[in-house]
């Protein structure tokens, strides 16, 4: 660990680090451009020119480019350094326009700071200066190449980082040119970064531009709720509404970047349609009158038909407070098991994660990121969680082979081996690799779980890949991703196995769980007692349920029947709705109370490695003054009342509304002693064991070699299907039109060809959708998107085998659109 | 649309490439040969055909001197405009090809002979001024000897049609 | 200032098999001693000797760097990892400079088995020649003679039974200066955009594909097969001066009577190459400056006329050899025009990746322009050299190459420029 001086105070770094990165440890900020953290040194703007006094390389340095040494000693305020960093801040702006006042950079703008504090106020270049045209690239990212220093992060970024080739430069000398062959929307899920990156105003927010400073934001530090990984965000909202989100540097989970989906995801909580006042029976009325309906009505069916009679169904995407507070009332009034599952594999499968995931296994995002070796069982990176997609792409791009096991065309921005197998074989591959792990003996005397599964190993009926069999061999830091959509705890529990086999033979060893929802690790925990919503149907249709309380839950959108969902709805006496979006089940409430955001009243968050984040309201919320409109803002009335400002934090309004005396929600949430607050990135890994959930480690042994059965999945994807983002009018170009993506074999079986139309007799009666044929995917699997105009809820099931002739060619009839059902009531 | 032998004989010689992009230029090169220039059909191909994207093309077709992204004559004069060049009469021999050819430098001739264009040193300082012609060498040049080039490349254009129509 | 001794006869080495018009042929390559150093060391003693005899000989590179030649070699780790590439740098591309262009015209297997030589010394197994697109009928010598010499057997596999393959491609740039520095040309040959990458690592350790890569001028390639047959000592002994070693291919050009390349002693006086090989001064006029060795050296002033061409000599005055193409100015001159238009050249072939050398170049250019035509101001004097001194921190070596002749220009010819600012234009420029 070296020793220097710099400014005459002395630090010590590791060895390797730049000098620009130990200033930036003492405090000192030497100016950069091209440098970047995640990025690193290319030496390209020589603005971070320092002094070297003493060292091996003397004189007027770039401190990005140059390692640290013992005893070197470093002036930043040297006048030759000074001198440099002012004339290379001239040269940068002698192209630059003056358009400060109306960019959108302004504010926030590092050339703008570089330019202020350098000293850099008259122009003494006479030339004139060099214009570019400007290209459109898609609704979300505004282009003014004008604005462009050329300190080329932004292709470093789209093109090294994160692994995409439509941005580019070109030209040479002082016209190269940052932007795409021709204009159109940039293919990258992962382009918005650039606007954070960009250290000008070359690449802006398009849908907040021209809407405030900055300054004028009311900003705060929030996360993701777009996905189970959780990244840091921060929002900022003016006129009661969220203008924009940008990354927030979270070292253990995203680092400096998020994804598309959880940059544009947003408008859902400005939309119009959102439905502020609470209702009964169809008519408005006051959240105090709702909320005293609803108690009423509760009671009234307790009093009828016993207390067991009531059920509460939250989901995976609400907060850890309102999930408490489900668990709460239930528990508090007697009422059956709260509910936080539509489907009874995915209760299974979190549980199964949560309670395997040990804290001496668990990676975080970045730690996924300096795996050797990854395997990845049963999952879909960029369509599950986009972010983990990139993690894969670091990893990759150290050097670690990646293996995909899944039965889906999946597509990564790297280069990897897929394996595309059906996901019943899942279980027995992961099992076939153990095999190729190494020596089994070694772990024999690991814990008692790794025995047994060692115990049981057969001849693997599915060989492993000789490539991943190679890798494994050889790998110390491997890593296991698993999961928990389209898989069963069988697979679930054998990727925890193995992780743990490997860990038993003394490499580092880890695994890393996608969940659904941003909260599912949370539901898992709050729930520990919960059934799914599947397996208590049965009692709504038998009459013996007659009034369900949906708390940022929809049932009726998201179920994967529809017809039975919308049956046994109906058959109810009484159902609630809690929530800030106007979904069907809102729509069909006897009492609807709204909810509010994240951005307005935060919340407790658990992401799928178990991290606990914390994070409070940005603003008051309210509906947006660009909706109330015409010219109302500021009131020249006082009001006490901010319009549409009823709505309060579900879990709050679920007390209000409980017949029984139940606890401030805020207090249901006992969090471990040392979690950070403040930072709310602690990360933490809340008590599993309380789950006791094992998971039966048994496959459907040979059921995907049944040739008369096919099995059907309905898949994330990345836009388009999570239920806050789709609702993006940003990001809907971005989703690809529903298909029914199937393997040329079996397309070539029914016969079909590309872009047929393939009719499903499911369990939820038949759908049609236009059907893509794919090589890189498994035989004898239909993979459908969880897409709004897919009609997916007639499947019955999100996982499901339907026999062969279930399905067959449809023929196009007038207008093929698919039906998509309006709500019952 | 890249007639089929000479796409077969890029795919051939990319084939036997350990890294295809090494021949970049290379298939540009060709590419540029048969369009004219690299237009942009030809920026599409050749990233097709070297399994990069067209900005990956574009990237590299926009930094080379010899790479040409919009149409140029069927000649393309280089003059050079380098030192040396430049103090043997660089200036009197662009004079004498612009008011000849009546076009300003950058410019193509209406019968899209010839496109006139400055360039770096060329290395030829020994023989100054001088000037390339679809990248061969013209040295020692006066404008007696401008006009002789030019004339004899109208010539071998009006010969090479005849040919190729008849 | 004509020299009062006869033309003297100096050893033709790297020319010896030069023809006015033709190239020399295989045979002739071979009568005169060729393909022997080959076949007397492939296989034959330790590879490290040979590269001793490379240090001893001090043979400095030829592209304009002088790194020595023997040293890089060594460079090359025993242990590297395998393939190993041999690029011969003919990109030439630095105003002024033709020397490779007359080399590879006069004797293309005197480079094909310099390349031989030097990748056997590296264990090197590809060579790839780059070179400049206006050198197209170079190119197809190379690629016709490489041929040749493949049939012959000194190139392919297990040359002259020896065990020893290696073959060579010739490799055309899409033309541009930058292609000419060491790593650039390595981005070049990748099919990547040619900015330069700043070592470490060198590219005698991670070079063309992440894969060791020695890369050599020309004309250093064209010395390694004398070197090897005739020794370090003999080699040595060609130099006029103590310093210096072999013979170097000088390129003369501008306002001199006879322009052309010629093979002299390394340590010849200036004013020798001038007066007995370039024919004189043109039109009687008198010799102001030259650049003594391409674009990127300072104007070497008429104080200097008689200065010995090594390395080491022009070093003591504030300049470098480069590439040795001296470009001659008389009195008439004005070097204030003539480095505007050095500028251009700089400012056209930057390639855009520093802010130094981007921005810079335009910007001295500008400056230029304008003093030379009129529109100077006392203040530009001290912009210039703020301007110089900060170009120098640029990423790699374009830049300080670039700014060379506008220092020696502030330098030296400082009155020339306040005579433009207060004259309100070029004195030198005839009034018409
Ligand atoms: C901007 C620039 C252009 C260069 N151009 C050439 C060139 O055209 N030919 C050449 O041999 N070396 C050129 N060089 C020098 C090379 O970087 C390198 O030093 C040389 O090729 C190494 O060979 P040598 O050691 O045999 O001289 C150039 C260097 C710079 C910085
Ligand atoms: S576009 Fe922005 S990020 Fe990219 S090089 Fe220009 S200034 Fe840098
Ligand atoms: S300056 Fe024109 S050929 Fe060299």
């Amino acid at each position: 660990m070296p020793t220097l001086t710099i400014d005459n105070r002395r630090i010590e770094v590791p060895e390797g680090t730049k000098v620009i990165e130990a200033a930036e440890a003492l405090g000192i900020m030497i100016p950069r451009f091209c440098y970047h953290r995640a990025l690193g040194s290319v030496g390209a703007c020589r603005v971070c020119a320092v002094k070297i006094v003493d060292g091996t390389r003397k004189g007027v340095q770039m401190s990005c480019m140059l390692d640290v040494e013992e005893g070197m000693v470093v002036s930043t305020d040297d006048p030759e350094a000074v001198a440099m960093r002012r004339h290379v801040i001239e040269w940068l702006m002698l192209h630059h326009p003056h358009d400060c006042p109306v960019c959108d950079e302004g504010g926030h703008c590092l050339l703008q700071d570089m330019t202020v504090s350098g000293g850099h106020g008259l122009r003494r270049y006479l030339g004139n200066k060099r214009t570019h045209l400007d290209q459109y690239l898609g609704p979300r990212i505004q282009h003014e190449m004008n604005r462009c220093i050329q300190c080329y992060r932004c292709v470093r970024y789209y093109r090294e980082f994160s692994g995409y080739r439509d941005l580019g430069v070109t030209g040479i000398g002082n016209r190269v040119y940052f932007g795409r062959e021709r204009e159109g929307t940039l293919e990258n899920p992962f382009s918005g970064n650039l606007i954070d990156i960009c250290p000008t105003g070359v690449f802006t927010d398009k849908p907040a531009r021209y809407f405030g400073r900055r300054w004028d934001l009311q900003r705060g530090p929030s996360v993701c709720i777009h996905c189970s990984l959780g990244c840091s965000v921060t929002v900022g909202a003016r006129y009661r509404e969220v203008a924009r989100v940008e990354a927030r540097y979270a070292k253990a989970v995203n680092g400096h970047f998020i994804c598309d989906r959880g940059r544009w995801g947003f408008p859902y909580t400005n939309e119009a349609s959102r439905p502020r006042a609470a209702r009964v029976d169809g008519e408005a009325t006051t959240v105090g009158e709702a909320c005293a309906a609803a108690r009423n009505r509760l009671l009234h069916v307790a009093e009828t038909a016993g207390s067991e009679a009531v059920a509460c169904l939250g989901s995976e995407r609400a907060g850890l407070e309102t999930l408490k507070a489900v668990a709460g009332i239930c528990r508090a009034n007697g009422w059956a098991d709260p509910l936080f599952w539509l489907e009874r594999r995915a209760r299974e499968n979190v549980a199964a994660a949560v309670s395997l995931l040990g804290d001496d296994l668990v990676l975080s995002l970045r730690e996924l990121e300096a795996a050797d070796c990854v395997l990845v069982f049963g999952a879909d990176p960029l369509g599950e969680a986009p972010m983990a997609a990139l993690a894969l792409r670091q990893a990759r791009r150290q050097g670690a082979p990646v293996f995909v096991f899944d039965p889906r065309p999946v597509e990564l921005p790297l280069d990897f081996h897929h394996v595309p197998l059906a996901i019943e074989d899942l279980p027995e591959c992961i099992r076939s690799l153990v095999g190729a792990a190494g020596d089994r003996e070694t772990a024999r005397g690991a814990d008692p779980t790794v025995r047994s599964f060692t115990d049981q190993l057969a001849e693997p009926s599915v060989p492993p890949p000789p490539e991943a069999v190679a890798a494994l061999r050889t790998s110390r830091r491997p890593a296991v991703v698993c999961g928990t959509d389209v898989t069963d705890a069988a697979a679930i529990g054998l990727a925890a196995d193995f992780a743990a086999l490997m860990k038993a033979q003394g490499r580092r060893a880890g695994l890393f769980y996608l969940m659904p929802g941003a909260n599912g690790f949370g539901a898992a925990l709050a729930g520990t007692e919960a059934a799914s919503l599947e397996e208590l149907l049965p009692r709504i249709e038998g009459g013996e349920i007659r009034a369900l309380v949906a708390v940022e839950a929809d049932p009726l959108g998201l179920y994967p029947d529809r017809g039975r969902i919308e049956a046994a709805m109906r058959k109810l006496d009484l159902l609630v709705v809690l929530d800030y979006l106007d979904t069907d089940s809102a729509a069909a409430a006897d009492v609807f109370l709204p909810s509010t955001t994240v951005f307005e009243t935060g919340g407790t968050w658990i992401n799928q490695e178990g991290r606990i984040q914390i994070v409070r309201g940005a603003h008051r919320g309210g509906i947006p003054v660009s909706q109330t409109g015409g010219g109302g803002h500021p009131p020249r009335v006082f009001m006490e009342e901010v319009p549409g400002g009823q709505a309060a934090a579900s879990g709050q309004t679920l007390t209000r509304l409980s017949p029984a005396e139940v606890k401030g929600a805020s207090e249901w949430v006992r969090l471990p002693p040392d979690t950070d607050k403040q930072s709310g990135t602690r990360a933490v890994l809340p008590d599993p064991s309380a789950l006791r959930f094992a998971p039966e480690r048994t496959a459907l042994s040979g059921a995907a070699g049944d040739e008369a059965m096919l099995t059907v999945i309905a898949v994330d994807r990345t836009f388009g299907t999570e239920v806050l983002s789709s609702r993006s009018p940003w990001l809907s170009a971005e989703e690809t039109a529903p298909t029914v993506w199937m393997h040329p074999e079996e397309a070539g079986r029914v016969p079909l060809s590309d872009g047929d139309l393939l009719e499903i007799d499911a369990g939820g009666g038949s759908l049609v959708l236009p059907v893509k044929i794919v090589e890189n995917m498994a035989r004898r699997t239909l993979v459908i998107p969880r897409h709004r105009d897919a009609a997916w809820q007639r499947l019955g099931a999100t996982r499901l085998r339907i026999e062969r002739d279930c399905i067959r060619k449809a023929q196009p009839v007038g207008e093929n659109a698919p039906v998509k059902e309006s709500p019952p009531r | 649309m890249l007639p089929a032998d000479l796409r077969e004989k890029l795919e051939r010689t990319i084939e036997t490439a350990d890294h295809p992009r090494e021949l970049a230029v290379d298939v540009m090169m060709a590419l540029q040969e048969h369009y004219g220039h690299l237009s942009d059909e030809a920026v599409a191909e050749a990233a097709q055909l070297l399994d990069m994207s067209e900005v990956e093309i574009d990237e590299l077709a926009t930094f080379y001197t010899f790479i040409y992204r919009e149409p140029v004559g069927r000649y393309v004069i280089h003059v050079c405009d380098s030192l040396i060049c430049w103090m043997d009469g660089y200036e009197k021999l662009r004079d004498h090809l612009a008011r000849k050819l009546n076009i300003a430098m950058g410019g193509t001739t209406d019968d899209g002979l010839f496109t006139l264009l400055p360039v770096c040193c060329v290395g030829y300082c020994d023989r100054s001024p001088a000037m390339l012609v679809n990248r061969r060498v013209h040295g020692n040049l006066t404008p007696e000897k401008v006009d002789a080039i030019l004339d004899g490349l109208r010539e071998s254009a009006r010969s090479a049609d005849e040919t190729s129509s008849g | 200032m004509m020299s009062a001794t006869p033309k003297k006869e100096y050893p033709q080495v790297l020319l010896a098999n030069r023809h006015p018009d033709r190239i020399a042929t295989l045979e002739e390559y071979r009568s005169s001693g060729g393909y022997r150093a080959l076949a007397d060391t492939l296989g034959a003693g330790p590879q490290d000797s040979l590269k001793e005899t490379i240090a001893a000989a001090v043979l400095l590179g030829r592209g304009g760097a002088a790194f020595p030649a023997g040293v890089k070699l060594k460079t090359v780790a025993d242990d590297a990892p395998f393939p190993r590439f041999l690029i011969c740098n003919a990109d030439e591309m630095e105003p002024g400079t033709f020397k490779d262009r007359v080399l590879i015209h006069a004797d293309p297997h005197q480079l094909i088995e310099g390349m031989a030589l030097t990748a056997y010394m590296a264990s090197a197994e590809k060579g790839i020649i780059f070179i400049r697109p206006e050198y197209e009928s170079a190119a197809r010598i190379l690629e016709r003679e490489v041929g040749i010499a493949r049939e012959a057997g000194y190139l392919g596999e297990n040359i002259l039974d020896s065990g020893f393959s290696f073959d060579i491609d010739v490799h055309r740039s899409g033309g541009r200066y930058i292609c000419g520095e060491v790593t650039a040309q390595i981005n070049a040959l990748m099919g990547k955009r040619p900015n330069p990458a700043q070592p470490p690592p060198y590219p005698t350790e991670k070079g063309l594909w992440g894969l060791p890569t020695v890369v050599n001028n020309v004309e250093t390639l064209c010395c390694v097969p004398h070197i090897l047959r005739n020794g370090a000592d003999w080699f040595q002994s060609l130099a006029l001066t103590e310093s210096g070693a072999g013979t170097k291919l000088y390129g003369v050009s501008g306002r001199v009577n006879r322009p052309g390349c010629f093979e002299l002693p390394i340590g010849i006086p200036l004013s020798e190459i001038i007066e007995d090989y370039a024919g004189g001064m043109r039109d009687g006029r008198r010799f102001k400056a030259c650049l003594p060795g391409g674009a990127s050296t300072g104007f070497l002033p008429v104080e200097h006329y008689h200065i010995a061409m090594d390395f080491d000599s022009l070093k003591s005055v504030g300049n470098r050899l480069g590439t040795a193409a001296i470009m001659v100015f008389d009195e008439t001159d004005c070097l204030v025009a003539a480095t505007w238009n050095l500028l251009e050249f700089f400012a056209r072939e930057s390639c855009g990746w520093c802010t130094p050398c981007r921005e810079g170049f335009p910007y001295l250019r500008d400056l230029l322009w304008r003093i030379e035509n009129g529109q100077g101001e006392p203040e530009m004097i001290g912009a210039l050299r703020e301007l110089c001194r900060d170009m120098s921190y640029a990423y790699c070596a374009f830049s300080p190459g670039g700014i060379a002749p506008v220092e020696s220009l502030l330098d030296l010819y400082e009155e020339e420029i306040v005579a433009h600012i207060e004259g309100k234009g070029c004195p030198f420029r005839k009034r018409s």
